[in-house]
């Protein structure tokens, strides 16, 4: 199961899966960031991406969130193709996801933040809005409770009328995660959570993963370089490298592949 | 710039004084007020357009045309004009320009940053050379004797202060909305904000109707008030000059172009007396503004210092 030419066959999406990956691959120009890959995650399940730089991760995570376009295979959500949704219309679905190089609205303050991303929860119109009616009135304290919510969530609470911009590193990481939860998805997808965290911060992620997964009814998929994290978190993970699934597994059947051990260790190993 | 400041000046000499800020001058300071918002609106979204000029003069050409040639609205022989008219006008102006905004903003709102930019000056372009050609909008003269629903210049005053009151107003109501909010995470970072499930697409869309709206009223409004009106209303020159209004106010409050439309405005008749060199010095400050007030005279930090801090959230 965890060979390259053993790879499943495409299926029509499969029903009980929550995200379906199949034989997506990614082009630009000449070089094939990502050939064919195939997996599929389950309902609450936490869902480990490893693979060396350049391995297709984030190429990866920006196909499943409709920010570049796949040149070839699907993504399924509840067993229907979204492959050519755009980010906002996937995100609406239930997909949100944190960026590595970190994408906050940095002019806006912490709770903004939180805001922008609640205007769907619940839904007002504009024109309410614009007469201040009862109904918006109400949208608005419901949009606040949310965010001052995950704010605590979050420990971000003593931040809440900072601009987002002059967070520090760990903050701003925790700013990401809360804002991606204020969509209100069933998915999230996290890109290297840990990168840039000092080890104390590392040491609370695994922690808070597995929280978020039981307080938000969430799955999670998690790109990680920070693989001993992963290992210790995951329920099943898979592995790239140049663009290729390499393996596919639980952690104590990744950590024995013997392709996985080749690409981490090279050729001698 | 020079042109323009001959003919916005020709009414106000109409009802006589030239010296101080008369009442003229400050309906006249109040457009460039209403302008400057209405090139906010779309900047506040993250897009330049310099289609402003464009929407004003659709505005202003609709009420002149209509009050000048469809005798319901009610026009009187000695040039009076009744004033629930005059309010259609405004209504239908914005209506007009809006929906020319709607079908405009689908095709050139794909277009990001200077290339938006450089769109919606070939749209003004456009507009003014339609203007200027169609066979029933008076050609190079223009619209003459457009009638007045005011018997002065400072009758114009109560409708331009309400419309700048509901512009301030629906900017700042903005702010606490979905739409507002929606609009500044753009400005931001526009994919982010496609990944938070925000439809930029439509944002963006509804920045650019929202500034046409505005701008087409506000013509609708001067053509009355400037008593006659030409395809030269709206020109590439209004462009830039609409847009140094937010640069020199700043663009991070509504306050900012009010306060860069109202100075601009009065700049140039201001400087009259020490003639020619008016235009060099009204240059200056225009390209000094940016360099001693890079983020304008009208910064979050100075507002927030003037009201105190704004509370959102109870806790």
């Amino acid at each position: 199961m965890s060979n390259s030419s053993a790879r499943p066959t495409p299926l029509v999406g499969h029903p009980t899966a929550l995200l379906e990956v199949q034989e997506l691959s990614c082009r630009f120009g000449g070089l094939l960031a990502l050939d064919r890959v195939s997996f599929s995650v389950q309902p609450g399940e936490i869902f480990g991406v490893i693979g060396p730089n350049g391995a297709g991760k984030t190429t990866l995570f920006n196909l499943i969130s409709g920010v570049t376009p796949a040149s070839g295979g699907a993504v399924c959500w509840r067993g229907e193709a979204i492959t050519t949704l755009p980010p906002d219309r996937r995100n609406r679905l239930g997909v949100a996801r944190t960026f590595q190089n970190l994408r906050l609205f940095e002019g806006l303050t912490v709770l903004e933040n939180l805001l922008v991303a609640l205007q769907r929860q619940p839904r007002s119109t504009a024109l309410a809005g614009l007469l201040n009616s009862p109904r918006h009135r109400r949208a608005e304290t419901q949009r606040l409770e949310k965010a001052w919510q995950l704010l605590e969530e979050l420990e971000l609470d003593r931040l809440a009328e900072r601009q987002a911009g002059t967070l520090a590193y760990g903050d701003r990481r925790r700013l990401e995660i809360a804002r991606a939860l204020a969509t209100g998805p069933a998915l999230l997808l996290l890109d290297e959570p840990a990168a840039g965290l000092n080890p104390a911060e590392k040491e609370g992620l695994a922690a808070l993963i597995r929280g978020l997964r039981s307080r938000h009814q969430l799955t999670l998929l998690v790109i990680e370089h920070h693989v001993p994290l992963l290992m210790r978190v995951c329920d099943r993970m898979a592995v790239l490298d140049f663009g290729v699934r390499i393996a596919l597994g639980t952690p104590e059947q990744v950590r024995r592949d013997p392709n996985v051990i080749e690409a981490y260790l090279g050729g001698g190993a | 710039m020079e042109r323009h400041a001959a003919e916005r000046h020709a009414p106000v000499s109409r009802w006589g004084c030239t010296n101080v800020i008369d009442n003229g001058l400050l309906v006249q300071m109040l457009i460039g007020a209403l302008l400057g918002v209405s090139v906010y609106l779309p900047l506040a979204a993250g897009q330049l357009s310099l289609a402003t000029p464009a929407f004003y003069a659709v505005g202003g050409t609709l009420a002149a045309l209509l009050s000048t040639r469809w005798a319901a609205l009610g026009a009187g022989a000695d040039g009076s004009f009744p004033l629930p008219s005059f309010l259609l006008e405004l209504l239908l102006a914005g209506a007009l320009a809006g929906l020319l905004a709607l079908l405009v903003g689908r095709l050139v709102l794909r277009l990001q940053g200077i290339y938006l930019a450089i769109a919606t000056i070939a749209l003004v372009e456009i507009v003014r050379v339609a203007i200027l050609n169609l066979p029933f909008t008076g050609g190079a003269i223009g619209i003459f004797a457009i009638p007045q629903p005011f018997a002065t210049a400072s009758g114009y005053l109560v409708p331009a202060l309400a419309l700048l009151a509901l512009a301030g107003w629906g900017c700042q109501r903005l702010e606490g909305m979905p739409l507002g909010r929606a609009m500044a995470a753009i400005r931001d970072d526009e994919l982010a904000a496609r990944c938070m499930g925000i439809d930029t697409t439509a944002t963006r869309l509804s920045a650019f109707v929202l500034s046409a709206v505005l701008a087409g009223s506000t013509g609708a409004l001067a053509a009355h008030f400037l008593n006659t009106w030409n395809a030269r209303q709206g020109s590439f020159d209004a462009s830039i000059t609409t847009l140094a209004f937010v640069i020199l106010g700043g663009s991070r409050s509504w306050l900012g172009p009010v306060v860069g439309g109202l100075l601009l405005t009065a700049l140039p008749e201001l400087l009259r007396p020490v003639g020619d060199v008016r235009l060099v010095l009204f240059g200056l400050v225009i390209l000094l503004g940016p360099v001693f007030f890079p983020r304008g005279l009208i910064t979050p930090g100075l507002l927030e210092r003037i009201g105190g801090r704004r509370q959102e959230a109870p806790r």
